[in-house]
């Protein structure tokens, strides 16, 4: 069908597969003499292998390990700080050692019971907590703003100044799909498939890992079930593991994880502290702030350096704070290494600055919604790295249309009286203002990723997405594909997009960063406006697109100053809660949400994704825990975890604003990020606003609440 | 490297089930909702299960659910799903069974295998206790009735014999629900596929502005479910509402006798807090006469 | 030999009674439709009918399915109701990564099968045991109200 408005919904493309359960992910594909295998990590969390015993090996099953990788022992991320397989020292539980590989799990599994390890065992670090005393393995720091000097005479001179430290825990993506990557040996080269959002990183990964030439190695990315930034750095790893083996044993070799092992190995992510001190006036107006973050990078380096810039890049919010300075590092411990998570450190930092933000208004005797406005940013304003926000803010106009729509003034009062007359259940509303730096920071398009995308018109005028994004849900299949047939004006049928295969797709950059749609949908438009103007009906013809830089304030990342993203997306959500608090329980009541994201690409598509990441938003504020003990993930179950099932989540009523971005194909601006941002902050200004208690850390889950209102009561009793 | 093949048993009667257990010791498995997660191999392998399988959930012996003289029997095997199908069930049960896990797991998982599976945090373990369950053991040698707090001895520990099959729960002198005061709460992470952090059970009934009968169960708060007769005892004949030092001495006895653990799901801490604020509630926000 | 209607067809197996009924689908019968995402009962992404009621197929022995009737995703596709879901699924947007939408569909037919006209509350509970990461359920909340209506006469 050919639409009037690219808005307007289409079935997705990969919608019948998939609904009949025949798309075939990784774990449905076999291939004769393929074989399975498994890895023996690391019991410990930091120390010395001092021995390994290996059982006798029956016939046909190997040991892979370290004296096989051709190139370097690392898999190519930042830093090459994170072994393949630790063969000397062993960083954190789980950390793989070697590969047992064979036909029959069965086998590899008794196998691997049979394995003797001796390690030394040396002092481990196993909090963020122990880490900020020690701060002896500091991995990435970046500090900018206003002069510390200059704040401390704003400190001096004020009325008074607030101190708080703010914590989040860990959140696990739990895609249903859990990891899974085949590597399959084809005459002295390698190809490798599964689950993944990121081709080229993969292959830049084995490039390193093999030592081989780029015509050497081959990924194609399978049906993924899920990504949410679980799947953009760590499927590196195990594609290395599969690439490996099956060079060494010239077969296929299947690498799947079970639940319990994705949840104790795989990414997540990053626990945080944040330090906020915050000088006020008489009145509890803003004299100045500083931010201090810290994150739990986990055993290696990741992509933590850059998770801490956008952590940093988000400290203040969407407000304009006098005389601001930020300063963050990220902390190694001995624990399981952090990664992508969508929102990429900026869920941490919202839920830091909105709950601080919260605070204050109490301290200045205002609403919080109210305080919050007062500091709102504004279209020309400088964001903290004195780079402008060059695009309109409808923020304000969002927010008294959703104070409208859910009757806020009303509702409050509704509630206090409710309060009043009920001992166990306490109702509140809760309010958050979002944003989310669309593409990556910086100068990182145009100097790292240097996307180019091509399309490929064939003789019976089908036009094929050539690019190296996945789809892992989100539907970009879809919506680029609307892309390419508006500007073709050709039915949106015929465009196909098959799975990626860096032997035939270029490198559009990895599918992260909220990026796709904007920077590749923009260089998609562009390719399809030239074949169009090109189009020669029968023949072949290939357009090929290479990124453009649009100008801006140039970013200098050594001082952390410029214009850290080409556009901004925006939200604000509105939450309403009903706690227990016999139990601690909470409940959520209506919740709305208005969204700018430019122009949507097809609506359906992005109600799917507001639904979908307030969902893992919400849930981070009050039902996701996850912890660790010495150095150990303690839940290993998904409802030891405890996701959000059906009956958790309520309809959430959204609406979007039309900000169409010149940088964006028909001004569409990233989505996927920005809806999971705003959810935790929501609920825990709710929960404040229910039970009229402060609380500095995510997830509140019922123990902390209980332990809260139990302090409260006790306090109570002492003055009586 | 030979594996044992798992020898099972999957009999029409169960006469020749019983009879079967005589001889051997067998891994029994109802729904298998919990034993198949117990035994669970890592993916694509066949839970380990050491020495032979019964299979009983098919017998129709075990599936019955009636009343006889006053008392109520339900089949060991009768699932959630069934239960909550069944107008003999008391409603408060069918309550509780809307909390078990999700509807999937509630058309295999059986009440039998909820009371042998013996876990702290069992679903339908703090009602049983407090309906005073008894349960029906059936071998060779015939019947035994045990009560479910004597038959459950701590995690998944029970006293069964080995040539032992629980054939029936029988709730004795099934109360009225019109004029009896029952409440259960589940505590959980979330709504639904859940396991209990805390669970209460309570049955109160009031005469004549006298306490006539108090009982209640904890769950998840000790290695089985936490009941005290004596402090029931203790609120008998009492007035009600309670006097204040009436409530708190119950709430302080049941302080003692709670001793909750830390874990990957809560903490000791809220546990105990969280069942004595349930006892207190319960005690205090109903008019009853 | 272990032998139960598979799909309306007789099949039979002799394979070990405690292989998990998820596994012989996958293995015996390359029925790939029902997914393993957790392996315990927790997400519901191998979701199949065991005489017409939903259950989770990794929990299953086989031992216990002498005599049952089971019907997987394979199986229900060649049905009308499956017709209606399919479009409605569509139309409400409730499909993203597809990892969890067989078993959702199947946690479906099971619901209307025995309530064709749910209310939200009892569709939420109807899918509860169905974990979904990417859609927040609400737009399969809808598909399923939207199959409702569509449906008229079919559940």
């Amino acid at each position: 069908m050919i639409t009037k408005d690219i808005s307007q919904s289409v079935v997705k493309k990969d919608h019948v597969d998939k609904v009949a359960g025949q798309l075939p992910y990784i774990s449905d594909v076999k291939m004769e003499d393929m074989l399975y295998g498994v890895l023996f990590r690391s019991p410990i969390a930091y120390g010395k292998v001092l021995s390994i015993q290996y059982p006798t090996l029956p016939e046909g099953y190997h040991v892979i390990g370290a004296e096989h990788i051709p190139g370097g022992n690392f898999v190519k991320i930042l830093v090459p700080d994170q072994p393949i397989f630790a063969n000397e020292w062993v960083n954190y539980i789980g950390e793989p050692i070697f590969m047992l590989v064979g036909k029959e799990l069965k086998v590899l599994y008794q196998l691997l019971d049979e394995v003797e390890v001796e390690f030394e065992e040396h002092e481990a670090t196993y909090t963020l907590d122990d880490a900020i005393g020690k701060m002896t393995d500091v991995m990435a720091t970046h500090e900018f703003g206003e002069s510390l000097q200059s704040i401390e005479k704003i400190e001096q001179e004020a009325y008074q100044i607030i101190e708080e430290e703010y914590e989040t825990g860990y959140q696990e993506h739990v895609y249903l799909e859990p990891q899974g990557m085949l590597g399959i040996y084809q005459e002295d080269k390698i190809q490798v498939q599964g689950s993944m959002q990121c081709l080229y990183y993969i292959k830049n990964a084995l490039i390193s890992a093999l030592a081989c030439d780029d015509d050497e190695v081959r990924v194609i990315q399978s049906p993924t079930g899920g990504g949410f930034g679980g799947k953009e750095d760590f499927p590196s790893m195990m594609a290395c593991h599969v690439a490996i083996a099956a060079q060494v044993v010239k077969k296929p070799v299947m690498l799947l994880f079970d639940r319990s092992e994705d949840l104790v190995v795989t990414t997540k992510r990053h626990p945080s502290k944040i330090k906020y001190k915050t000088a006020l006036d008489k009145e509890g107006n803003i004299l100045s702030m500083s931010t201090e973050v810290f994150l739990d990078g986990g055993a290696n380096t990741g992509l933590s350096p850059v998770v801490l810039q956008r952590a940093l890049l988000n400290s203040a919010g969407v407000y304009k704070i006098p005389h601001y300075h930020a300063k963050g590092y990220v902390l190694k411990t001995n624990t399981v290494p952090n990664g992508a998570f969508r929102g990429f450190g900026a869920p941490q930092s919202f839920a830091g600055i909105e709950s601080h933000m919260g605070h204050l208004a109490r301290i200045a005797g205002k609403d919080p919604l109210e305080y919050k406005r007062r500091y709102l940013v504004k279209q020309g304003d400088p964001t903290i790295t004195n780079g402008r926000f060059r695009d309109p803010v409808f923020m304000e106009d969002m927010i008294e249309d959703l104070l409208e729509t859910m009757k806020y003034r009303e509702t409050k009062e509704e509630f206090t009286r409710f309060n009043q007359q009920s001992p166990r259940y306490k109702k509140g509303i809760g309010t958050s203002l979002f944003l989310h730096g669309c593409g990556f920071t910086g100068s990182g398009e145009r100097d790292h990723i240097k996307a180019t995308v091509k399309l490929l018109k064939t003789k019976e005028d089908k036009v094929l997405v050539k690019i190296s994004n996945s789809d892992m849900g989100q539907g970009i299949f879809t919506t680029l594909s609307k892309i390419v047939a508006q500007e073709l004006n050709v039915p949106y049928e015929e465009i196909l997009f098959p799975y990626p295969d860096t032997k035939d797709v270029p490198d559009s950059g990895p599918t992260v960063a909220s990026r796709t749609t904007m920077i590749v949908g923009k260089l998609l438009e562009r390719a399809a406006r030239r074949l169009k103007e090109q189009w020669q009906s029968g023949a072949e013809q290939e357009i090929v697109e290479h990124y453009v830089h649009e100008e801006m304030i140039p970013w200098d990342e050594k001082t952390f100053s410029g214009d850290a993203y080409p556009a901004y997306s925006w939200g604000v959500n509105m939450v309403e809660v009903e706690v227990d608090s016999l139990t601690g329980n909470v409940q959520l009541g209506e919740i709305h949400a208005s969204f700018d994201i430019g122009k949507a690409i097809d609506e359906r598509i992005v109600k799917g994704q507001i639904d979908g990441g307030m969902a893992q938003g919400l849930a981070y504020g009050f039902m996701e825990k996850m912890t660790s003990k010495q150095g150990k993930i303690q839940q290993r179950s998904i409802t030891d975890y405890g996701p959000p099932t059906s009956m958790d989540i309520v309809h959430i009523e959204s609406k979007l604003y039309d900000n169409p971005y010149a940088g964006g194909p028909y001004g569409a601006k990233g989505v996927g990020e920005l809806t999971l941002i705003g959810g935790a902050p929501a609920v825990q200004s709710a929960i404040e606003d229910a039970l009229a208690v402060s609380f500095y850390q995510i997830p509140i889950t019922p123990e902390v609440i209980i332990e809260s209102l139990e302090k409260r009561e006790g306090e109570a009793v002492d003055k009586i | 490297m030979v594996t044992k093949t798992v020898d099972s048993y999957h009999f029409d009667k169960l006469e020749e089930t019983i009879a079967k257990l005589n001889e051997e010791d067998c891994t029994i498995i109802a729904g298998g909702t919990d034993v198949m997660v117990l035994h669970k191999s890592r993916r694509g392998v066949a839970p380990k299960i050491a020495g032979p399988v019964v299979f009983i959930d098919h017998l129709s012996e075990l599936k019955q659910t009636y009343l006889a003289e006053g008392n109520l029997h339900i089949g060991a095997c009768c699932t959630y799903g069934e239960m909550l199908e069944h107008s003999l069930i008391p409603s408060v049960f069918k309550k509780a069974i809307r909390e078990v896990a999700a509807p999937a797991i509630r058309n295999r998982g059986t009440i039998g295998g909820n009371i042998c599976n013996a876990s702290p945090a069992g679903d339908m373990l703090p009602l049983l206790y407090i309906f005073n369950a008894k349960l029906v053991l059936r071998s060779f040698l015939g019947d035994r009735i045990v009560e479910i707090h004597d038959f459950i001895q701590g995690p998944r520990r029970i006293a069964r014999q080995q040539n032992e099959l629980l054939v029936e729960v029988i709730l004795p002198d099934v109360v009225d629900e019109e004029s009896t005061y029952l409440v259960f709460e589940k505590i959980a992470n979330r709504q639904a596929d859940a396991i209990s952090k805390v669970s209460f059970a309570g049955l109160l009934q009031v005469k004549d502005g006298k306490v006539a009968d108090a009982r209640f169960a904890f769950g998840a708060v000790g290695p089985t479910m936490v009941r005290s007769l004596e402090i029931e005892k203790k609120l008998l004949a009492k007035g009600y509402p309670l006097r204040a030092e009436v409530l708190e001495e119950v709430v302080a006895d049941f302080s003692s006798v709670i001793n909750p653990i830390d874990d990957q799901r809560s903490t000791a801490y809220y546990r105990e807090t969280v069942a004595l604020k349930l006892l207190r509630y319960f005690l205090t926000s109903k008019e009853l006469s | 030999m272990i032998k139960f209607k598979l799909n309306g067809s007789v099949v039979e197996t002799d394979a070990l009674s405690t292989v998990r009924l998820l596994d012989l689908l996958r293995e015996e019968f390359d029925l790939i439709g029902s997914k393993e995402g957790c392996g315990e009962g927790e997400c519901g992404a191998c979701s199949v009918l065991v005489n017409n009621l939903v259950q989770n197929s990794c929990l299953i022995p086989i031992g216990a399915l002498e005599g049952a009737e089971v019907q997987t995703i394979e199986g229900y596709s060649q049905t009308p109701q499956y017709q209606v879901l399919n479009e409605c699924y569509a139309t409400s947007g409730g499909v993203q990564c597809g990892f969890c939408t067989p078993g959702m569909i199947i946690a479906t037919e099971a619901l209307l099968s025995k309530n064709p006209n749910p209310t939200e509350e009892e569709i939420r509970e109807g899918i509860s045991g169905n974990l979904c990461r990417c859609t927040g359920y609400n737009m399969i909340v809808d598909a399923i109200q939207l199959a409702v209506k569509k449906g008229d006469g079919l559940w």
